[in-house]
């Protein structure tokens, strides 16, 4: 992801941009997600974090 | 609904590939997997745990305008609820219509009855609730 914005997130407060490289397994293809694309489009974004691809939900 | 379900963790995408190809548990994953191989964005919402490189089970959700509305974070031995998750999710999408009005704990779906803060409501919740 790209670097913009540090310190600690705040709900109700506004997430900095980024992007990060992404696997889309119905595509079965690489692509990239952005949060400026995101919020062109009028998407919402759920971001769910796991500790790796051997521990899922 | 309109949302974009994002799983991120700090594999890079070349392993997710890999782990989705071979891996029959997540065989039927019909969401993007982002790669965080650097933790950066783990860091940015505060789910990276340094000692061992890995994200926290972190859920976030992020409004149209970028703005975060919905945290949650569990350690590594607890499971999320997929059901609450969604559940806060339609909330949200509600909640964005109908700014002045609450989603108790017990609200599921839209219909279901809301709150709407005033001081007549103040000592009354449960009469507001259960009326």
């Amino acid at each position: 992801m790209s670097e913009s914005g540090t310190g600690q997130l705040m709900l109700g407060h506004e997430v900095p941009d980024f992007e990060m490289d992404t696997y889309d397994p119905v595509a079965k293809n690489f692509s990239k997600f952005s949060l400026a694309e995101q919020k062109q489009a009028g998407r919402w974004t759920i971001l769910f974090f796991y500790p790796a691809d051997f521990t899922f939900v | 609904m309109g949302a974009d379900i994002v799983t991120v963790s700090t594999d890079t995408h070349y392993v997710h590939l890999a782990w989705q190809r071979h891996e029959k548990e997540l065989a039927d994953v019909r969401y993007t997997m982002g790669a965080d191989p650097t933790g950066s964005l783990s860091r940015l919402f505060g789910v990276y745990d340094d000692f061992s490189g890995l994200a926290l089970r972190g859920t976030f959700i992020i409004n149209p305008a970028g703005v975060l509305m919905n945290s949650e974070v569990n350690f590594y031995n607890m499971g999320r609820n997929i059901n609450e998750l969604m559940r806060k999710f339609k909330a949200n999408l509600y909640l964005a219509k109908k700014v002045d009005e609450g989603c108790p704990s017990t609200w599921q779906e839209e219909g279901d009855k809301t709150l709407r803060p005033s001081p007549e409501m103040v000592g009354r919740v449960h009469e507001a609730l259960h009326e």
